[in-house]
């Protein structure tokens, strides 16, 4: 066998932490894409707009209140930056081309698909993931609703139909069930779940209400 | 996972004409479109222009006199929650809670909607095709159950746009810039049917870019709508849509604008259907002669030959719901 | 496939090890947790994001792979040039056929028939050519697409209809019709036939439908000197260790595989992928662990199908509504490599409904597209489709009430199991009865139609699952700690069904611990016991008495060594919440925490093992759906109001998640019945063309109704197993798609055969533009 041992990485035994997880990718990120922009002869774009193929500019998204610096690809979505970069991987991946919304985050409040999101679009904006929507260690009212009227089943879909629950309501504070529906009808669930989720989604809007 | 492209982010408008002058080069608005696109190969793009910074290009306003004006980057969820559309221009605010899922709706924008390319799978996909430079129409001896019964010749697509429809139907014109200067023309004439040139939707020369639209004041009266048909509750594309803008007065039809979606390379308007209307009373005899001419000439092909009693009944049942009065 | 061979695993179940015979439990009578809407354990993992899937995992120096697959439907690869791909910025290695590790056998035949990881004869537009390891999964896809692959594009043939015509191009060697099996035959069907009042024969055919789970298919690979760690996104660690080990050629002991969450499977993840053993080859190659997710394209093409199915079925009826004959043919493709085209379809033909004259023959035939793989009740959507839509026509022709003519011919006995075993309980009377009182059935037929072109109806169907009851092999572990907290330790996945949770319950019921005290460990092959994949319905079954084994060993040694202390015979003792307590004197009790013996030993671990089902009957769940739907027979958009689901799958575990499930089974058979299909270009390149979650439609939250009731039917069934539970997650989407057809007959008078009713077959049929199948007589 002709590789070396490796340093072992925080996950070898399979169960990181979320927090892990952060510590040990988002330490990199700066220093493998400051590294390939080196790797490409090109430093680091001042200020200017005008970027070339294959080098990097930098960006600054404000992820759950957070200001992160990066130099991005224009060509990277942010559903990449915010997984492999940033650690952050609540936010999933289901088809890349805006047609599941596994992949919802908040930006600037709005519902949106991080996988249709240019990194570079994304800058200056404010996202939220669905780690976001945590106080601490505590579920938000949103996600509370999820898991009290068991709203998912493989729950791989789960944080973006939060985060459309979550962008509903916060336009709509009291949608009624025709709203619901058209509210979440940008994220499939195979799993099929929709009932319990349309329960969610009116029970999140009660614990809101009531301040909780 | 997207081909790399250079990207540049314009501060103005003349600056992005500038930009979008080149080989290559593709605006990117909202960028539901243009993703999707780069992401099956439609098109080369070399370079992406993004209008990201171009404030004048965005916001709803209302004239005094009641005219909309919506800016390119309009998204297409503001257009539908925008109170004076609601009211005013309700095929307009249909039309759009209809496009796609509520989250494209929050990205996509009216100029990117005007402009979308096709949604034929063999344009998106792996194939030679006419509209892309080739010599084949791969729907016309293939899956074509999705493709138009109007308008087509060397090519079949449908128009995927609901915005459009309902545009026309409340008569909007568009504003157009590019290194020529500025023109603006009724939107009915934005678009490109196959037979005049089956590689482009729209009338876009290289290096210009829509700015904005604008709808008129709606005369006393009008009823507008936009009714979709499709597979599914959202995502979907129009099997076939109606947008329709009538006026009646004391009972008879005063003025009528009926534009079909789904059916056609272009939204489809029906002025034969709509000059049986003019001066008549609504009643079922009437909308039974209107959907028989609505389909007259139509020219489905071997699968969607369904689409010529789906229209008809589109038809029938926006113009029934019209209140006579 | 035989009916009771488990679809999921492949080769020779283990033996199982059986503890020696000894008292059996008496079933739970009145119980706390069990049976009660308990929140799932891992709720917070999934609502919070912080569950990590497999595709979730990130270790340090990870590279990303991407597969280079076939464009082309039928070609050879002739050359494969990664010259100008290895040169890409950061590309690790590249794998293509020849290269070490890569002759793996792939895709067995008969005859001998063998392909390979990399086999230069594509087959289908997917077939996997070459696979790249990038430091960047954008790098990745960059050099796949820098490849350069010189194809021999060859003809190809991607319906079954062309595929059998003289001449067509051959798929496999020996002809693309595949060898029939018997046909399945009882008594005398033209004899049936002769003796029915009623005689109808329609021609049915359901969609080619794409399991496409949420998460993609997929793992991540990484070695420790000779043993090798794999997370991957499946139903079954056990069975992805097999493969990877047969394929490697390493020990068992060496591969460890981890699967505990996992974005839905559905019947696609039943075994490993070519994925599973090409992330390991590209980690030995580069030394540094390496991720491989396929993308929404590849997984569209290659990663499994429910076969198309043409379906022309006979009935024969008397007046009295008791069935005669019932004679099918069964026609469908599972693809270039799979023979699975009509695997199970006749089913539910031959068992369901008594009927002494029975005929099912079934016809494969090879394509040129993607694999088929079992996808959630293989073969019974679509055999229900037929026989459903079959007895409401006949239901139609003798003026007999749909449920009537069901109830009529109930069976008590397998029919088509050797020595007609009973059924240890049917509840599919019930579910009839009560599924139509509960959703007002009398009153909604009897309703006048309303003067518009919106027409409304109901409808009703029934089906069963040929599986459900469970069987061994199944290990669980429960070990209790000297706080009296609890750990469960099980080999099955959770696939999105609540297996930790109903677990858990049943480790609380048993010893009393309360569920935010009980830690679940799963499918994971390192440190948790054996278990077949998760599917089939069969994991409740299968494990939920192995489980309450496990937690009463434990009871009985805490009894031992309590009756040691306190001087008391075992068999007087109990277990009530933290003490265990004498029966006849409450006075004499010892609390855990002070039972010495447990205090010294500091863990108790039980194990318990399924032992089989009563040998000379059989175990199935049931179940009974009606649909409310409004036709627009303008448009052709058929819209379905409610649902109403009534199962028989014994005792329910956890009503909440039994609710969930039906659901989720009724959301699936709408996307069957109505918006589901792939599509090909048959007749030009044979490429799929629905090949994006856009084009293959599968339902939103516009398209599932908001109202969907259940009414569960226990049987009291408590003889077969130690709980009496039987499964549910595929009995769930069954008859549902039939229920909504029948509805659109009651709605409209159109009888549709071909499934998805899309508004373009419902308009072809309202303008008479269907063609009559041969033998339809109008108005049926």
């Amino acid at each position: 066998m002709d590789h070396e041992e490796r340093d072992k990485p925080a996950a070898a035994a399979g169960g990181v932490s979320r927090r892990g997880f952060i510590t040990s990718v988002g330490s990199g990120a700066i220093g493998v894409a400051a590294a390939s922009a080196l790797v490409q002869g090109a430093p680091p774009q001042a200020q200017a707009e005008a970027v070339k193929a294959g080098d990097v500019s930098p960006v600054a998204l404000t992820v759950n209140g957070r200001t992160h610096k990066l130099l991005v690809e224009a060509r990277w979505s942010l559903l990449h930056v915010l997984r492999d970069h940033l650690g952050l991987t609540g936010t999933k991946v289901g088809c890349e081309r805006g047609e599941c919304g596994a992949c919802t985050v908040l930006i600037d409040g709005k519902a949106r698909y991080a996988c249709m999101t240019l990194a570079v679009e994304a800058d200056g904006h404010d996202i939220t993931t669905v780690e976001g929507l945590m106080s601490g260690e505590e579920l938000g009212p949103t996600q509370r609703a999820f898991a009290e009227e068991d709203a998912f089943q493989c729950g791989y879909c789960t944080p973006g139909q939060v985060m459309a629950a979550e962008g509903l309501l916060r336009a709509n504070p009291s949608p009624d069930l025709d709203q619901i529906r058209h509210g979440m009808a940008g994220n499939i669930c195979r799993c099929g779940a929709y009932a319990h989720i349309f329960k969610a989604v009116a029970k999140a809007a009660d614990l809101k209400r009531q301040g909780r | 996972m997207l081909r790399t492209f250079a990207y540049v982010r314009p501060a103005s408008v003349s600056e992005a004409l500038k930009q979008i002058e080149g080989r290559g080069a593709h605006i990117h608005a909202g960028g539901t479109d243009l993703v999707g696109c780069l992401r099956d190969g439609v098109f080369e793009a070399s370079t992406i222009v993004s209008l990201a910074k171009i404030d004048e290009l965005r916001g709803i306003a209302v004239a005094p006199d009641g005219e909309l004006r919506l800016g390119a980057l309009a998204t297409i969820a503001e257009i539908a929650s925008h109170a004076a559309v609601v009211e005013k221009f309700a095929a307009l605010s249909q039309a759009a809670s209809l496009v796609a899922s509520p989250q494209l709706r929050n990205q996509g924008t009216i100029g990117g909607n005007l402009c979308q390319r096709p949604r034929c799978w063999y344009f998106r996909g792996d194939y030679a095709c006419t509209r892309k430079g080739g010599d084949t129409c791969y729907a016309l001896a293939g899956e074509n159950q999705y493709h138009g019964i109007f308008g087509g010749g060397a090519c079949v697509i449908v128009h995927p746009s609901d915005m459009a429809p309902a545009l026309i139907a409340l008569d909007a014109k568009v504003r157009i810039v590019g290194p020529k200067g500025a023109r603006v023309i009724p939107l009915e004439q934005f678009y490109v049917l196959p037979e005049k040139d089956a590689t482009r939707e729209t009338v876009l020369e290289p290096g210009e870019m829509v700015l904005g639209v604008i709808v008129p004041a709606p005369p006393a009266g009008q009823k507008s709508g936009y009714r979709k048909v499709r597979a599914r509750g959202s995502w979907d594309f129009a099997m076939a849509g109606l947008a329709h803008a009538v006026t009646m007065k004391a009972g008879r039809v005063a003025g009528a604008r009926l534009v079909l979606s789904g059916v056609a390379p272009a939204p489809w308007r029906l002025p034969a259907v709509e000059k049986l209307l003019v001066g008549q009373k609504l009643d079922p005899a009437l909308i039974a002669r209107a959907a028989a001419a609505a389909v007259a000439g139509a020219a489905p092909l071997g699968h969607n030959g369904y689409k010529v009693p789906l229209v008809r009944g589109l038809i029938e049942e926006v113009l029934g719901g019209i209140p006579p009065v | 496939m035989k009916d009771d061979e488990l679809y999921f695993w492949n080769g020779p179940l283990p033996e199982t090890q059986a503890p020696a015979p000894g008292p059996v439990p008496e079933p739970w009578d009145e119980t706390t947790v069990v049976g009660k809407p308990v929140i799932r354990i891992d709720a917070y993992d999934r609502v919070s994001g912080s569950a990590q899937y497999p595709s979730d995992v990130r270790l340090a120096d990870m590279l990303h792979a991407a597969v280079l697959s076939c464009p082309h439907a039928h070609a050879m690869v002739r050359k494969v040039d990664t010259s100008a791909a290895e040169k890409m910025p950061g590309v690790r290695a590249i794998l293509k056929d020849g290269d070490v590790g890569t002759n793996v056998p792939w895709f067995a035949g008969r005859g001998g028939f063998s392909s390979r990881l990399f086999d230069p004869h594509c087959r289908y537009q997917g077939d996997e050519v070459a696979v790249v390891a990038a430091d960047t999964i954008y790098q990745a896809w960059d050099a796949v697409r820098a490849i350069k692959v010189d194809y021999e594009v060859l003809p190809q043939v991607t319906s079954v209809a062309d595929a059998l015509k003289p001449g067509a191009p051959a798929v496999r060697d020996g002809g693309n019709a595949i060898p029939p099996g018997k046909p399945y035959v009882r008594g005398d069907v033209e004899a049936g036939f002769t003796s029915a009042d009623v005689v109808i024969e329609h021609t049915f055919t359901t969609p080619c439908e794409l399991q496409n789970a949420m998460e993609l298919h997929g793992c991540v690979a990484k070695w420790d000197g000779p043993r090798l760690t794999i997370w991957e996104s499946t139903q079954g660690v056990f069975g992805v260790q097999t493969g990877v080990a047969r394929a490697l050629n390493i020990p068992l002991a060496n591969i460890r595989v981890i699967g505990h969450y996992m974005g839905g499977g559905f019947g696609a993840k039943l075994s490993a992928g070519k994925y599973s053993v090409l992330a390991p080859l590209l980690a030995r190659k580069t030394g540094r662990p390496v991720r491989l997710f396929l993308s929404r394209e590849q997984v569209c093409l290659s990663m499994g199908n429910r076969p198309a199915n043409t379906i022309t079925l006979k009935a024969g009826v008397k007046k009295d509504g008791s069935l005669v004959a019932l004679q099918s043919k069964t026609v469908g493709s599972g693809g270039a490599y799979s023979e699975g085209g009509t695997g199970s379809v006749d089913f539910v033909i031959r068992e369901l409904y008594a009927c002494p004259n029975v005929q099912c023959e079934n016809a494969n035939v090879f394509t040129h597209a993607g694999p088929e793989r079992p996808f959630r009740a293989p073969g019974h959507p679509q055999g229900a489709w037929a026989l459903e839509i079959m007895l409401d026509a006949l239901a139609v022709k003798i003026g007999m009430d749909p449920i009537a003519l069901r109830l009529k011919n109930v069976t008590l006995v397998s029919q088509t199991r050797s020595g007609n075993p009973k059924y240890t309980s049917t509840g599919f009377a019930d579910c009839l009865t009560k599924g139509a009182e509960a959703f007002g059935w009398a009153a909604a037929r009897a309703r006048k139609p309303a003067p518009s072109h919106i027409r409304r109806g109901v409808g009703v169907a029934g089906g069963m699952w040929q599986g459900g009851g469970g069987s061994p092999p199944a290990t669980a572990i429960v070990k209790l700690f000297a706080d009296g907290s609890a750990n469960l330790n099980m080999g099955a996945s959770d696939i999105g069904c609540g297996t930790k949770t109903w677990g858990a319950q049943i480790v609380a019921e048993e010893l009393g611990v309360p569920m935010d005290r009980i830690s679940v460990e799963h499918a994971d092959t390192g440190t948790t016991q054996f278990a077949t994949p998760s599917g089939g319905s069969k994991t409740v079954p299968t494990e939920s008495p192995a489980i309450r084994s496990a937690a009463i060993e434990v009871k009985q040694q805490l009894y031992a060594m309590a009756a040691e202390q306190l001087k008391l015979p075992a068999t007087d003792l109990e277990l009530r919440g933290s003490e265990v307590v004498s029966k006849s004197d409450a006075t004499k009790k010892v609390a855990l925490g002070q039972i010495q013996a447990f205090g010294r030993r500091g863990l108790l671990v039980g194990i318990g093992y399924r032992v089989p089902n009563p040998p000379g009957s059989v175990v199935n769940p049931f179940g009974v759906q009606f649909a409310e739907v409004e036709v627009n027979t303008k448009t052709g958009e058929i819209k379905v109001l409610r649902f109403l689901a009534a199962h028989d799958s014994g005792r329910v575990l956890n009503p909440k998640m039994f609710h969930n499930q039906l659901i989720g089974g009724i959301t699936m058979g709408i996307g069957f019945g109505l918006t589901e299909d792939r599509v090909m270009d048959d007749r030009q390149l044979g490429k799929l063309l629905t090949v994006s979650l856009h084009d293959y439609k599968m339902p939103t939250a516009l398209d599932a109704p908001a109202d969907k009731t259940m009414v569960i039917v226990d049987p009291q069934d408590r003889a077969f197993s130690n709980t009496g539970a039987k499964g549910v997650g595929e009995p769930a989407t069954i008859p549902t798609a039939p229920a909504i057809a029948n509805a659109v007959f009651n709605a409209t008078g159109l009888r549709l055969t071909d499934a998805p009713m899309s508004p373009a077959r419902v308009l072809s049929a309202i303008a008479g533009q269907k063609p009559a199948p041969a033998g339809q007589k109008r108005g049926e």
